[in-house]
């Protein structure tokens, strides 16, 4: 059934039809719709969901790790200063390997007070061991909801779901909506590994020595190492029942080109139409959309930019004293590769600030002007 | 305490830092300096109830949809709750802890809701099999007499009733008129104590072929002959033709009897009897005017009697006082005084003073006296111990004749409903003690609801079962935040213009939906209902369910004394004691 639908329902949905057990949630703007609208359907008595309310985002996740621990299907939404706020939960939930999901709708940290979208929230969190996947429109944030329960529960880790304010958060857009036995055919019940038991009691996270502790931060790095795989075998299935899907890195434009232009996010929608353009006016160019940001999808990117002299990166995000962070990512995950191309890192639309098709064309043409970069980081629409 | 487990590496190491070993050895209850412990507390409500009713399990079976089970559970300690939730004057009402919220439960509806179910199923009470353990005597089928025949009944006695009236009642049938208490209710609640086998004898009154003497084969007797004379006014004139006492009009109406009146009628007094005989003379088609020698404020009638008096059409005027009737033919001359208030007399009211010369006259058809109502004691035994018009008993209802006791109306000043079935209920359980060789004095003690006087048969007939700490919760000990604002359901009343039609109930009863809404808004003062707070919120898992008379018990072990549950009980059950040190 297709409906008319803002990102934030496409989040509740994603979450009613993955059949998830216990939701905890703070109101923060403009996540807010989602968990309202969850506790609508919970407090009809239309889902069996626990709905628990709690003083805080840290209060959220903290609730979130012990139902988890005690086995079932978990879910929390948040934004900005919320994520900021759950920060220290968000490392616990890694190490104690509990695959919840989470939705974080993009939004700038203050001061100055901001409610528009900047990726700067949920990228400070890049360390925490979550998997990070970034959407474009409605449609891919339901199925993202979906997909990353699946994702989750195989290696057992968190996962993050990320979508921009605003531009998807409060935009109708058409959406397909699964049925409940589609996805409950594509997404089986969690079945956890150790879980709280009153039988048989055992101690959880009890304390690793310096004997023990690099060894659980090793395990933690080879679950992430088969993201990669499993996310693309859930994706496989997932086209093969829906007909649709998304990969960590899609390619669109020319199949081969001399300059490639990487985005995330909703301002990849926008580079499409800008791409599209300057490929009829015979410019030599194409687009990189990366959804995937943890596990940093290295060997995928690469494979999609060799030939390329030039990438541009378009970052709606800023680490103050680098640049761009996923300009940041590419460069690092290039180094010392063969035929590394020359990045350029553009940073633009903080705050919410429009990245509008004019902007991306300047970018490109910036780029295909010039043999490498001019500066470490090139401002974007700046008002100097 | 596990010995920590070395690993040669990550391939044998599990996922997480888990131990299959648990934490049990670790009793965490001894770094407790406070114990948390269950007990069930005296809601005030109980606590105010003259009856001694269990209001909060009542209204809980109501949530719970067992309206029959409320039922059941009135029954264990009323057999009126048709009765009371329509007429009782609901003290426990301006205890509920509801009113520093929001408004209070209607508990009189509640309790009128559930006895009106059950009569609506037919459901009956049945007579206790076995062999009577003696034979009682009970003198006067008022509320006092009926509610002792009835838990004498249920504590296996062979009860007879001796009634002077042709129908039992007393001034449940004679007092109150009908458009407040329908004589259907009555009759059903009395039949019903008929069916645990009480015999009633009416047409029998006391003192002519009836005696105590007469009553030698009876173990024990309970007299509750009631308060049936009208006080008068020793004004002069007052005993003239067409002067009538307010108690024998009624009563003449109730018995459906033939009055004869004009078409003006003035009413002398301020109390229930003032009004119920001004609203009962306007139903036959009469003009009523009630004249009080007070003000508003001082005026002893309940407001919404009141209320619905001046809706139906009666006039009231205060600080005005009689002092003579006179005659013109057929029409009465009131001679009355004007009056204001002057300082606080022995009943804290302000005392009414007459204005010199103030005289004026108020012409009537027929004057009515409701100035009080007192004992008729003359008929009663003469060795019975008497006192400023009431007779003496002790606490439990004992007098000083062995094997006599006495209570309602005939032995108090408080004379309501209420406090009259509760003597009732008291006199019942000594007259058991008595029986027995038992203390009633140390069995009252046992039973009392908070701190009495009101005392629970439930306890009394089943000690382990209904455990409760006397002390009445207060609005403080409540955690309010698990509780909604929310508004009071009304009953709702007939138009007074069909209302003065005739003697139909003025009110209507609540729904079922309507009901259940009342009920839920009830905060179950100091009663667990099974919230499962303490269970949930508990950081040591240490709240153990029980489901029986104790709902839960705390696992000393590992309760670190935190006292969260105690904070998260939203009506005050659990109690924080230091530990011994």
């Amino acid at each position: 059934m297709k409906k008319v639908i803002t990102g934030n329902q496409a989040v509740a949905y994603g979450v009613i039809l993955s059949r998830v057990d216990v939701i905890s949630a703070y109101p923060i703007t403009p996540q807010t719709t989602i968990v309202e609208e969850l506790s609508e359907l919970t407090a009809s008595g239309r889902t069996k969901t626990v709905f628990l309310k709690v003083e805080s985002e840290h209060s959220a996740m903290a609730a979130l790790i012990g139902a988890s621990t005690g086995g079932v299907r978990c879910f929390t939404a948040t934004s900005s200063h919320g994520l900021a706020y759950m920060h220290e939960m968000l490392h616990w939930a890694s190490g104690a390997r509990l695959p919840i999901v989470l939705v974080n709708v993009n939004r700038a940290i203050a001061p100055p007070w901001n409610i528009w979208s900047d990726q700067s929230d949920s990228l400070s969190q890049r360390d925490t061991g979550w998997v990070q996947l970034y959407c474009e429109h409605n449609q891919e944030v339901l199925d993202t909801v979906l997909q990353a329960y699946r994702i989750a529960e195989s290696v057992k880790l968190p996962v993050m779901v990320v979508l921009d304010a605003y531009v998807l958060s409060h935009t109708s857009e058409p959406v397909e909506i699964p049925t409940a036995e589609e996805v409950d055919a594509f997404l089986p019940p969690y079945c956890p590994g150790y879980t709280i038991d009153t039988q048989e009691p055992m101690a959880f996270s009890t304390i690793a020595t310096p004997d023990h502790f690099l060894e659980f931060r090793y395990k933690i790095q080879k679950a992430m190492e088969q993201v990669p795989e499993v996310a693309k075998k859930v994706d496989d299935e997932f086209r093969t029942r829906f007909n649709r899907g998304y990969s960590a890195i899609e390619r669109y434009g020319k199949e081969e080109a001399e300059i490639l232009l990487m985005t995330s996010g909703t301002v990849t929608g926008t580079s499409r139409i800008v791409v599209e353009k300057l490929i009829g006016k015979g410019y030599d160019v194409a687009g990189l959309k990366i959804k995937r940001f943890r596990p940093f999808p290295v060997e995928e990117i690469y494979k999609e930019i060799r030939g390329a002299k030039k990438v541009a990166v378009i970052d709606r995000n800023l680490s103050a004293g680098v640049g761009g962070i996923f300009a940041q990512e590419l460069r690092a995950s290039l180094y010392s590769k063969e035929k590394e191309p020359q990045i350029f890192g553009f940073v633009s639309g903080l705050g919410g600030r429009d990245i509008t098709p004019e902007l991306i064309e300047e970018a490109i043409r910036y780029t295909l002007d010039r043999p490498q970069s001019e500066e470490e980081i090139l401002w974007l629409g700046l008002k100097k | 305490m596990s010995d920590p487990i070395q690993f040669k590496g990550a391939s044998e190491m599990p996922m997480i830092s888990v131990s299959f070993g648990h934490m049990d050895w670790n009793k965490t209850g001894a770094w407790r300096a406070q114990r948390p412990f269950y007990e069930d507390k005296t809601s005030p409500c109980s606590a105010a109830c003259p009856v001694g009713n269990d209001i909060a399990g009542f209204i809980q079976k109501i949530t719970e949809e067992d309206f029959e089970g409320a039922w059941n559970l009135i029954q264990e300690e009323n057999p009126f709750p048709g009765v009371c939730g329509r007429v009782c004057f609901h003290p426990c009402e301006s205890k509920c802890n509801r009113r520093d919220y929001d408004e209070p439960i209607a508990i009189h509806a509640l309790e009128r809701f559930a006895s009106d179910f059950a009569s609506s199923l037919g459901k009956k009470l049945k007579k206790i099999p076995g062999a009577r353990k003696g034979k009682i005597a009970v003198i006067g089928s008022g509320p006092a007499g009926m509610s002792c025949a009835y838990h004498l009944a249920k504590l296996d006695y062979d009860v007879t009733v001796f009634e002077s009236a042709s129908l039992a009642g007393g001034m449940l049938r004679t007092g109150i008129p009908s458009y407040r208490l329908p004589k259907d209710v009555l009759d059903r609640e009395i039949s019903n104590v008929q069916e645990l086998g009480v015999e009633i004898r009416t047409g029998t009154p006391f003192a002519e072929d009836l005696n105590l003497e007469g009553l030698k084969n009876y173990q024990a007797v309970f007299i509750a002959t009631g308060a049936h004379r009208g006080r008068g006014l020793h004004i002069p004139g007052e005993r003239r033709k067409g002067v009538f006492s307010g108690l024998d009009l009624l009563k003449k109406i109730n018995l459906s009897k033939k009055v004869k009146l004009g078409d003006k009628i003035a009413i002398i007094g301020g109390g229930n009897t003032a009004v119920d005989v001004a609203r009962s003379v306007i139903r036959l088609g009469k003009k009523a005017t009630i004249l009080y020698r007070r003000s508003k404020e001082e005026i002893p009638a309940f407001d919404e009697e009141m209320v619905e008096a001046l809706e139906e059409g009666v006039k009231i005027r205060y600080l005005v006082n009689p002092i003579r009737v006179q005659q013109k033919d057929s029409l009465h001359r009131l001679e009355c005084l004007r009056m204001e208030l002057g300082e606080k007399d022995e009943s804290g009211r302000r005392k009414p003073l007459p204005i010199p010369d103030s005289n004026f006259f108020f012409e009537v058809d027929n004057v009515i006296i409701a100035a009080g109502e007192e004992v008729e004691l003359s008929f009663l035994p003469k060795r019975l111990e008497k006192k400023e018009g009431i007779v003496l008993t002790q606490k439990d209802g004992s007098t000083g004749i062995k094997g006599i006791f006495a209570g309602g109306d005939l032995t108090s000043n408080q004379r309501t409903v209420a406090h009259a079935i509760g003597s009732g209920k008291k006199a019942a359980l000594a007259i058991d003690c008595y029986l027995k060789g038992n203390d009633s004095e140390e069995a009252l003690r046992q039973v009392l609801i908070g701190e009495g006087p009101s005392i629970s048969m439930f306890r009394y007939l089943h000690p382990q079962e209904r455990l409760m700490n006397p002390h009445a919760v207060t609005f403080d000990e409540l955690n309010t935040d698990y509780f909604e604002p929310s508004r009071r359901q009304r009953e709702i009343k007939g138009l007074s213009k069909k209302r003065i039609r005739g003697f139909g109930e003025v009110t209507s009863g609540f729904t079922e939906g309507i009901a259940l809404d009342e009920a839920e808004r009830c905060f179950s003062c100091g009663t667990c209902v099974g919230c499962e707070n303490c269970y949930v919120f508990c950081p040591d898992a240490s709240i153990i369910k029980m489901g029986g008379v104790i709902s839960h018990q705390v696992d000393y072990d590992f309760c670190k004394g935190c006292g969260i549950c105690f904070s998260e009980c939203p009506r005050g059950v659990i109690s924080l004691k230091e530990e011994a040190r």
